[in-house]
């Protein structure tokens, strides 16, 4: 049995310069099991990085991140996946030209050891009846012959969602889910996000203040590459630095 | 959605009234055209091997003239230099050009985008200027010639040197090959290769390590063009440095992209149409190129999917207006 608040997450003083841009600075994350913790700030803030940190898309200039007790730091994104560490991009990253069967498909395949070349992919029973699990979970069943480029963008991004899911993550990391879509589409996708997501721990990019507060736990409010304020949304939603740099300018 | 149990009986029977047809071919046509098929059996080789590499996983190598040459060599070398059987030769031709395409690979699979097109380029080069220049052990652009001890397999035996045993022998091999390969798309390997090719970025995050399984498709498609270049020396009983030289990927470009990449039927149509389109404009016009690139043009621009997808897009198209 794990323990409720067990540390899932956690980055120690990690550092990311570009050039002589320091775009993450000293950034100290705890997140624990079954958490949702947003990560929100103002363009350029960080939060991207932060995430390409955490999953191996980039490497850390220095400082250390640890995935429940172990250190994954610079591990390579493969590698992360493996370990437990599932993303969605906020450009929408989808194998476009095959269907959503087959998204789905070739993502609970990934959990495989050995890819035999002799068989016949449809063999594989436990990886087709997983795949249909995730249909229904995600709710593409009717929608899985179709191929994805013919979805509609919400669709297309609440698949992404589907994909990172179906690698069986412990963590998930979702990068502006909502970007892109007005604000009755991005209600729609944080009621289907409540169903497809519950218990999951996630750490959650967003900018739409509406779904962050509808949907976290707590929040980390990154500014200039650090965090500025850390705390559940209604202490953030009251907090005067946080007013001042982020939600004073967007939403007065 | 995957390729359904219906569909795939549909294709065995083809396949099967397809080599009969081939089998039952020799009877009819004479020596000279034998001659002609068994080449165009080897180019389907090569072509469908160059499929898997950029039809499938999405590399575009021009580097596959390297082990077709490659192969090539090994076979003539060895049966000519060092009196090894034909059996043998032949299994290294694939062997060696596996070997290299291991080297090669490892460092253009870091590549991505032209700088991999470009590499592999470079690879083949310099293979044709130490084919070229390395005349007293590849016979430069002379080349080599040689004559094949018959290949023995147990009991069974077939004469090379006769060009009916050998269109029989070509045959047959590019068959099976052609079945291995088909089967290699359809298995869980093949749905990592196809999955790069849409979006590697998507699944180096879904967890495929995107550079390992790069470089098994290249080996992989590397060991296929080394048969197709035994095969051929095999044929034509010769081999030059001009095997090595990178517009034979070129070739396999052009068939590909005619028949339609991404599946295999496509490259096998193409090496039919392009061929047989030279032999019979060369009796009356000197550049044949010229008309194959236009056809090439033509195609790229009117059916970007080959052939294979013009036929499927009108097939669709019939069933949604019904």
């Amino acid at each position: 049995m794990p323990e409720k608040n067990e540390i899932i997450l956690e980055l120690k003083e990690v550092n990311k310069s570009f050039g002589g841009l320091l775009a993450v600075n000293k950034v100290n994350l705890s997140v624990s099991k079954g958490e949702l913790r947003a990560l929100i700030g103002p363009n350029g803030a960080g939060k991207t990085t932060l995430l390409n940190l955490i999953n191996g898309t980039l490497s850390v200039s220095g400082g250390h991140i640890f995935f429940k007790t172990k250190e994954i730091t610079n591990l390579s994104p493969h590698r992360i996946s493996h370990i437990g560490i599932a993303r969605t991009l906020q450009i929408t990253s989808l194998f476009s030209g095959l269907t959503v069967y087959e998204n789905i498909w070739t993502a609970v395949q990934s959990r495989k050891k050995f890819f035999n070349p002799f068989i016949r992919a449809f063999k594989w029973q436990d990886v087709k009846e997983k795949t249909e699990s995730m249909l229904d979970l995600t709710g593409f069943k009717d929608k899985a012959h179709l191929v994805c480029s013919e979805l509609s963008y919400g669709d297309q991004r609440i698949l992404e969602m589907g994909i990172a899911l179906s690698t069986e993550p412990t963590l998930l990391l979702l990068d502006e889910p909502t970007a892109g879509l007005n604000s009755q589409e991005s209600m729609v996708l944080v009621k289907k996000m409540r169903g497809m997501l519950s218990g999951q721990t996630i750490v959650l990019v967003e900018h739409d203040m509406g779904v962050v507060m509808e949907l976290a736990d707590n929040i980390s409010v990154l500014h200039y590459g650090s965090i500025l304020a850390e705390g559940p949304p209604d202490e953030i939603k009251e907090n005067e630095e946080v007013k001042k740099v982020y939600l004073g300018s967007e939403h007065a | 959605m995957f390729i359904q149990k219906g569909k795939s009986f549909g294709f065995i029977l083809i396949f099967i009234l397809i080599l009969l047809l081939l089998t039952a071919l020799p009877f009819f046509v004479d020596l000279f055209y034998q001659t002609f098929l068994t080449e165009l059996f080897v180019w389907i080789l090569f072509a469908i091997s160059f499929d898997l590499i950029f039809g499938y996983t999405g590399l575009l190598s021009f580097g596959q003239a390297l082990f077709f040459g490659l192969g090539g060599y090994t076979v003539t070398i060895l049966i000519r230099k060092f009196g090894l059987n034909t059996e043998l030769s032949l299994f290294l031709s694939i062997i060696i050009p596996i070997l290299f395409a291991w080297f090669v690979g490892f460092f253009s699979v870091k590549l991505t985008g032209i700088h991999f097109v470009i590499i592999t380029i470079i690879f083949a080069i310099i293979g044709n200027i130490i084919g070229d220049t390395w005349t007293s052990f590849t016979g430069g652009a002379d080349g080599l010639t040689f004559s094949p001890p018959p290949f023995r397999l147990g009991l069974f035996q077939i004469d090379l040197t006769d060009i009916k045993g050998n269109y029989y022998f070509v045959l047959a091999i590019v068959a099976i090959s052609f079945l291995f390969l088909r089967r290699m798309i359809q298995s869980p390997l093949g749905k990592i290769f196809i999955s790069i090719r849409e979006n590697e970025e998507r699944a180096r995050l879904i967890g495929y390590n995107v550079q390992r399984y790069k470089l098994i498709a290249f080996i992989i498609a590397g060991g296929l063009s080394g048969l197709a270049g035994g095969l051929y020396s095999l044929t034509l009983k010769y081999a030059s440095a001009g095997y090595l030289h990178w517009s034979v990927s070129g070739h396999a470009v052009v068939y590909t992209i005619v028949g339609g990449m991404g599946t295999l039927v496509g490259p096998a149509i193409g090496v039919g149409i392009v061929m047989s389109l030279e032999h019979y404009l060369i009796n009356f016009l000197q550049a044949t190129d010229l008309v194959v690139g236009i056809a090439l043009v033509f195609m790229v621009l009117v059916a970007p999917k080959g052939l294979v997808g013009l036929i499927q897009s009108i097939f669709k198209k019939g069933e949604t207006s019904a």
